[in-house]
C-alpha cells in the first residue's frame, strides 16, 4: 500500500494507564480511502489506540497526524469534523428519537448560538437514508431493534459529515445477520464516497474479510500489519492470539479464514 | 413545526412545540391569576385590577398587593428555576430520578439558613434568604469538587457525593433544631418551602439570578443535548465535557440558589417538572429548558394555591404539597423502571 499516502500517521504513540503501558510507541499508518481493521487479543490495546487517535486520552505521548497536521494542534471541534467515532457500547436516553441522536452529529458543525441550518438538515437527512433510518426517525431508540439502533448511531456519526471514521467494535452484540448488514453498510461507506475507515474487530474472520489492511496489535505494539492474506498466517496467529489454527480460503469471497483447533502448544504447555 | 397537529408514529397526535408553549403560557396566566383571587378570602377581579393598578389605599387593596401579589409572582419564578436546574441536573447525572433536591443543594440551603437562625442570630428574612443561596452554591462547589477530586465528574459520583451530603446536612439540622426548640416553630414553616408572607424584594432580588442561570443554561443547549449520550460519544463529538459540566454546576447552584433563597427548599420540583416537559417538547435542551420553566411555574402556583386549601382555614407549607406529588410521581417512575 505504499503508492496510497496516508490519511493518518500513528508515530511513536505511549500511554500508560498507572504505572501499566498500554501503548507502547506504537506507530502505525493509516491509508487514505480504505478500511483498517485493528484486531488483537483482549487488552492488548486495539480500542484504546482507535480512542487514542481520536485524541481521548489524557496524557497520550508521541504524535499523530492527520495529513501530516499533528492533531494536537486542533481545535476539539475542528478535529471532530475530521474524525467520527462511533464508541464502543453508544448509550443514550431510551426516550430520545431516532432524528434527535442524529442530530446529536452536527454538534461539532454549530457554533454556540448560531441556528439550525439547511446545511445541518441536509446532513441529517442525508445520513439517515444512507443507513435506511428514515422510516424510524421519530421512533425512540429504546423501542428499536439491535440492528436497528446500531443504524440509527451510525448514522449519528455520518451526520458529522467526518471523513475518517473510527468505530470501536460495531458488531459486538449483533446477531451474525445484523453483523453482516452493519459491515456491508460501513463498507459501502468506504467504496462509495471514498472515506477512511478505521474498525476494532473482534472476530477474526470478519476482520479478514473487511480489511484492505488489517493491523495485528499485541502488547501495546503493532506486531504485524499487511492485507489479510499477509497476515492470516498459522505462525503469527500463535503467537498473537494463542490459537492453534488452520488457515482456508473462504470459497464464496476469495478471504482468507481460520478454523482455531485450541489454544497453541506453547501457551497450554505454558499454563501446565 | 407547519402543521397544528404532527403526526408520529411512536406517540400518536400530538400538538405541536408552538402550540404547547402558547397553551402553557395561558395556563401560567391563570394560575397566577387564580393565586391573586383565591385563599382564606377570595377576591373579584375587579378588586385585584383596582389593587394592582389603582391602588386606593383599601384594606383589600393592601392585601392583594402587599400579601397576594408577591406570592403569585414568587411561587412561579421559584418553580420556573427549580424546573430548569433539574432538567439540567438530571442530564448531568444521566439519571432521570436526580434532582436539585438528590445534589443535596437544598439540604446544604436549610443547614445554612439554620446555621445563620440560631448560631448567628439572623433574624430577618432577607438575612435568611442571603444564607439560602449561599448555603445552595457553597454545598453546589463543595459536592462538584469533592466529586471531581474523587476521579472524573461521573454521573454517579456526582448523585452519590450529593446524597451524602444531604444526608450529613439533614443531621446538622436535626441537631441543631432540637436543640434551640425556641427557633423550632419559626424555622420548621420555612424549612418545608413556602411562598406565604414574603416580601416583594425576594422576587427583585431573585429574578436577576434566575435570568443569569437561564442564560447560561440555554448557551449550553446544544452541548448538554451532547452530555444525554455516553462521555466517549460527547467527547468524540467535540464537546469539552468538563468545562460544559462546571458551566452547568453553575446555573444548577445560581437557578437553585434563588428559588431556595425566595421561598425555601421547595421539595421535589425539580424532579417532577423535567419529565413532563421531555414529554412535551422533547429531549432537545433548546426546548426541554424553557418547557420545564413553563411547566414549573404553573405546577408550583398553582400547589400555592391549593396549600391554601388543603387545611383550610390554615395554610399548608407548599413543600408538603409538592412533596406528596413527587413521591408518587418518583414510586411509579420506579415501578415503571421495573417493570
Amino acid at each position: 500500500m505504499a503508492d496510497v499516502p496516508s490519511r493518518i500517521e500513528v508515530r511513536d504513540l505511549t500511554l500508560m494507564y498507572g504505572h501499566e503501558t498500554v501503548l507502547d510507541a506504537l506507530s502505525l499508518p493509516i491509508p487514505r480511502g480504505k478500511v483498517t481493521v485493528l484486531a488483537g487479543p483482549n487488552g492488548c490495546g486495539k480500542s484504546t489506540l482507535l480512542r487514542a487517535i481520536r485524541r481521548l486520552h489524557t496524557g497520550q505521548k508521541g504524535q499523530i497526524f492527520l495529513d501530516a497536521v499533528d492533531i494536537a494542534s486542533l481545535g476539539a471541534k475542528e478535529l471532530a469534523r475530521q474524525i467520527g467515532l462511533l464508541a464502543q457500547n453508544p448509550s443514550a436516553p431510551p426516550d430520545m428519537t431516532v432524528e434527535e441522536l442524529v442530530r446529536l452529529g452536527r454538534y461539532p458543525h454549530q457554533a454556540m448560538l448560531q441556528p439550525w441550518s439547511e446545511k445541518d438538515g441536509v446532513a441529517v437527512n442525508r445520513a439517515m437514508a444512507g443507513t435506511g433510518v428514515t422510516g424510524l426517525k421519530t421512533r425512540r431508540i429504546g423501542s428499536l431493534s439491535g440492528g436497528q439502533l446500531q443504524r440509527a448511531w451510525i448514522a449519528m456519526v455520518l451526520a458529522q459529515e467526518t471523513d475518517v471514521i473510527c468505530l470501536d467494535e460495531p458488531v459486538n452484540h449483533l446477531d451474525m445477520a445484523h453483523q453482516l448488514d452493519c459491515l456491508d453498510l460501513v463498507s459501502q461507506l468506504n467504496r462509495e464516497d471514498g472515506r477512511t475507515i478505521v474498525l476494532v474487530l473482534h472476530d477474526l474472520n470478519l476482520a479478514a474479510r473487511y480489511a484492505d489492511q488489517l493491523v495485528f496489535v499485541h502488547e501495546g505494539r503493532v506486531r504485524a500489519l499487511g492485507q489479510p492474506e499477509e497476515l492470516m498466517k498459522p505462525e503469527l496467529l500463535a503467537e498473537v492470539f494463542e490459537v492453534d489454527a488452520a488457515i482456508m480460503t473462504d470459497p464464496v469471497h476469495g478471504r482468507p479464514i481460520c478454523i482455531p483447533r485450541g489454544r497453541a502448544r506453547a501457551a497450554v504447555q505454558e499454563r501446565a | 413545526m407547519a402543521s397544528t397537529l404532527v403526526m408520529s408514529e411512536a406517540q400518536g397526535w400530538r400538538f405541536g412545540r408552538p402550540q404547547i408553549y402558547a397553551g402553557l403560557v395561558v395556563l401560567l396566566a391563570l394560575s397566577m391569576l387564580m393565586s391573586l383571587t383565591l385563599g382564606y378570602k377570595i377576591y373579584s377581579l375587579d378588586q385585584v385590577w383596582m389593587a394592582l393598578f389603582a391602588h386606593d389605599g383599601s384594606e383589600t387593596a393592601v392585601v392583594i398587593a402587599g400579601l397576594r401579589l408577591p406570592r403569585a409572582l414568587i411561587a412561579p419564578l421559584a418553580g420556573a428555576a427549580l424546573g430548569m436546574a433539574g432538567v439540567m441536573v438530571q442530564t448531568l447525572s444521566r439519571n432521570r430520578i436526580a434532582s436539585p433536591d438528590t445534589l443535596g443543594l437544598n439540604a446544604g440551603a436549610s443547614l445554612a439558613v439554620v446555621v445563620a437562625s440560631i448560631l448567628l442570630g439572623v433574624q430577618s428574612l432577607a438575612g435568611l434568604s442571603l444564607a439560602a443561596a449561599f448555603g445552595a452554591f457553597v454545598t453546589a462547589i463543595v459536592v462538584f469538587g469533592v466529586a471531581a477530586s474523587a476521579g472524573g465528574l461521573s454521573p454517579l459520583k456526582i448523585v452519590l457525593v450529593g446524597v451524602t451530603f444531604a444526608s450529613l446536612s439533614h443531621a446538622f439540622v436535626e441537631v441543631l433544631l432540637t436543640s434551640n426548640e425556641a427557633q423550632l416553630q419559626q424555622l420548621l414553616f420555612w424549612l418545608s418551602g413556602a411562598f406565604v408572607d414574603r416580601p416583594i424584594a425576594l422576587f427583585y432580588n431573585g429574578l436577576p439570578v434566575v435570568v443569569v442561570g437561564t442564560v447560561i443554561g440555554l448557551s449550553l443547549s446544544r452541548a448538554l443535548d451532547a452530555l444525554q449520550a455516553d462521555d466517549s460519544t460527547a467527547a468524540g463529538l467535540g464537546v469539552p465535557l468538563a468545562a460544559v459540566r462546571g458551566l452547568a454546576f453553575v446555573a444548577v447552584a445560581l437557578l437553585t440558589g434563588a428559588a431556595v433563597s425566595m421561598a425555601g427548599p421547595v421539595a421535589f420540583v425539580g424532579l417532577v417538572v423535567p419529565h413532563a416537559a421531555r414529554r412535551l417538547v422533547g429531549l432537545r435542551h433548546i426546548h426541554q429548558l424553557p418547557a420545564a420553566a413553563l411547566f414549573g411555574a404553573v405546577y408550583t402556583t398553582l400547589a400555592d394555591v391549593a396549600a391554601r386549601f388543603v387545611i383550610y382555614p390554615v395554610e399548608a407549607p407548599v413543600g408538603a404539597i409538592t412533596a406528596v406529588v413527587g413521591a408518587i410521581v418518583l414510586l411509579v417512575l420506579l415501578m415503571r423502571r421495573a417493570a
